[in-house]
Order: C-alpha cells, then structure tokens, then sequence
C-alpha cells in the first residue's frame, strides 16, 4: 500500500471531476481532525481516512484485501476505472443526474437486455433529468424515490434529448448497483 | 656463386661483386661460409634498400587520425530502440514521488477542478451555439412552409373563383356540375369501387 504519485493524482481526481461537481469536499478535513487520503494497492484506489491508512501500514501488502472505499482500478495503460463501489462518494456532489422510472430500474439494475449486459438508460424510462447537461459528460442515475443506482455518461444533451423518441438512447451505462451481485467474485479482488 | 645468385641489386651487385672477385683467388673453401656469412650481413640491407614502398607506408601510420567514440563526441545515439521506462533521466532522483501533504493534494485538485470546468464551459457554449443555429433553421424551415401553405391557398381560392364565375355564366350546366357534386357526396367514393372488376369462379 502507498500514496499516489502526481500523475495517479491527476489521473483519478480527473475522472472523479466528471461525475462530482466539487472535489474540495472529498480532502476537506474532518471535525475530529483527520482527513481522508487516495492510497494505492494492488493497482486498486481507496479512499480512507489517514488514521486508518496508518493502522494499515502494519499488514503486509499481500496480505491487505481492502481498506477504506475501493474507487476503481488504475489499468496497467495508466487509465483509471471507476468501479460501482465509489458510488457512495460520487452521489452526494452528482454533477448531472437522471433519474428513472420504476418500470426502467429494473432493467438498468439487472443490466439484462436479452443477453446484453451494457444496456443504455432509453428515453422512455427517464422521469427527470437535470438541465443543461451537456453530451458526453458523468452523470448519475437516481430511481424516483431519490437512491442512487450507478452512473455513466450521457449520449446526448438535455435540449437534444427532448426532442428525441422514447427508444432513443440518453445514458451509457458505466456502473449499477447490480455488479455487487455480478462481478461479487471480481470487484474487490483479482 | 652464391653472392651473384643473391645479389639481384646493381648497387649492391657492384660492391659484393666487386668484393668477392677480389677475394675468391684468394681462398676457396672458406671463402664459401665467409661469403655465406657476408650474403646473411647484407640481407637486412638489401631488404631496406629493395623495397622502396616502406617508407610510404611508415607515412601512412604517422597520419591516421584518432578514432573517437559517439561518447567521447557527445553525439546522441540514433535508430536505437530504448523504451520509456529504461531510460533514467540524469541528475533525477532514484523512485516516485509521492502526493501525500494536504498543500500539493489541494494544488493538484484545483488544478484539476479547473481544467474540468473550462471544458464543461466550452461544452455547454458549443451545446448552446449549436441549438441557437437549429432554432434559427427551424423557424426559417417554418416560414417557407407557410409560405408554400398561403401559396396553395391561394391558387385555391383563384379555381374556386373561376369556376363561380363559371356558375354566373351558364346556369344550366351550373345546375348540372352542382346535381353531379350532389350525387359524389351522397355516395361517396364507393361509385367508383363498384366499377371494379370482379373475379368469381363459374360453378360446377
């Protein structure tokens, strides 16, 4: 387990910028004050507060499953993932959101479409969504009743969407809260 | 005889010769192994003396120059193959650096946060540009329809005056255009349905 470099930094903060609106919250310091810190093991990021990133240094590397939030897995390309885990801390400061229908959750959640595993949010199972989201950029996707169900990107703006038929594609699916069930053996792990 | 067999040189041909001649009569057997001796003493001479390239060639090697290596010169090395992460910068020091004080973390994020907002920013310009230009076309799209819409109307409105003016003209055949719009709207289209041909197959 270490701390990031300058360009793991950038790299992560840079994707998190997509979905969370302000980054500042993330490294503000704590009432009791501790702060919360980006450590790196086994090319996965954790977002944890310091003291316990200090109790951690007494595991070995090999032996230190996970810690903190798993945000996501730096690709051996340099890239960063974001995984469904670091759902908790995107959705409070969502930059864009979109919010579905009951009747499109399920098929969201189940990421079922006849075999298809990366279905898109379609237009006709969208119950509101924020104005002036611009295409190609994070959002998250909320049910009705305001829980947050995964994130990914738009495929087109607010105003373009308006105009489009209700089988028109909104939202790329990245993440659901369905991958807990799916990827259980992948996601912290391997 | 052996030192005119030996002695191919005219100078030196001249000096033995004349030696020898002069010393044969006076011994014979042992003039042999003096003689022999004489030819082994002048060798290295005639070697010298009959090869008139070594001097050349002793020039030659006083003026090759000094090979230098790329090192030495400074010359960056070309066409070679070295991969990111083999080659180590000079003067750098060894391993990654790390962002783990609040200050450098805080600097990075604004960084970041910036550079993110002036994308969205752009974006959203773009975004809203492009709709301006499509409102614009479409309201432009609109007043050529209802343009063509007032166009046809028009044409309309000018048929349906003529053929009034038809109607004043001639009663009769007035009446009888109105009998024969009477007659189509009480039937409708279906008058012209029972025109159609038939098929129907002839009993047995």
């Amino acid at each position: 387990m270490r701390p990031l470099t300058d360009q793991e930094m950038k790299t992560v903060l840079d994707k998190l910028a997509n979905y969370v609106s302000d980054l500042k919250s993330l490294i503000a310091p704590l009432e009791d004050g501790d702060r919360y810190v980006f450590r790196l093991n086994h090319s996965r990021v954790y977002y944890v507060k310091l003291s316990i990133a200090n109790l951690a240094t007494s595991i070995s590397r090999d032996a230190l499953l996970s810690l903190g939030t798993c945000l996501g897995k730096m690709t051996k390309t340099g890239k960063f993932r974001l995984h469904i885990t670091a759902l908790p801390i995107i959705a409070p400061g969502a930059r864009h959101k979109i919010w579905v229908k009951d009747n499109g959750a399920q098929p969201f959640l189940y990421g079922s479409n006849g075999g298809y595993l990366w279905i898109e949010v379609v237009k006709a199972h969208v119950g509101r969504w924020s104005e002036d989201c611009p295409e190609h950029s994070g959002c998250v996707v909320y049910s009705m009743a305001d829980i947050p169900l995964g994130f990914g990107v738009t495929a087109r703006s607010t105003t373009e969407a308006r105009r489009l038929d209700p089988t028109g594609i909104v939202c790329f699916r990245q993440a659901d809260c369905g991958e807990y069930l799916r990827d259980e053996d992948t996601l912290f792990a391997g | 005889m052996a030192p005119t067999r030996t002695i191919k040189n005219k100078h030196a041909g001249s000096k033995t010769g004349g030696a020898g001649g002069g010393k044969k009569p006076s011994s014979d057997g042992i003039s042999k192994t003096k003689s022999r001796s004489g030819a082994k003493a002048n060798l290295p001479a005639k070697q010298v003396k009959g090869r008139p390239n070594l001097p050349g060639l002793d020039k030659s090697k006083k003026k090759k120059k000094p090979i230098y290596t790329d090192k030495e010169l400074g010359i960056p090395e070309l066409n070679m193959v070295t991969p990111v992460g083999v080659t180590k910068p000079r003067g750098k020091k060894k391993g990654k650096v790390f962002v783990d004080d609040k200050e450098s973390m805080t600097t990075i994020l604004a960084l970041v946060q910036a550079e993110k907002e002036g994308q969205i920013e752009s974006k959203l310009m773009r975004a809203r540009q492009m709709e301006e230009i499509r409102e614009a076309r479409r309201i432009e799209a609109e007043k050529k329809e209802a343009e063509r819409k007032a166009k046809l109307e028009d044409t309309k409105e000018s048929l349906r005056r003529k053929r009034k003016r038809n109607k004043d003209g001639s009663t009769g055949k007035g009446q009888h255009e109105e009998e024969s719009i009477a007659e189509v709207a009480a039937t409708g289209t279906k008058a012209a349905k029972a025109k159609k041909k038939r098929v129907s197959f002839a009993p047995e």
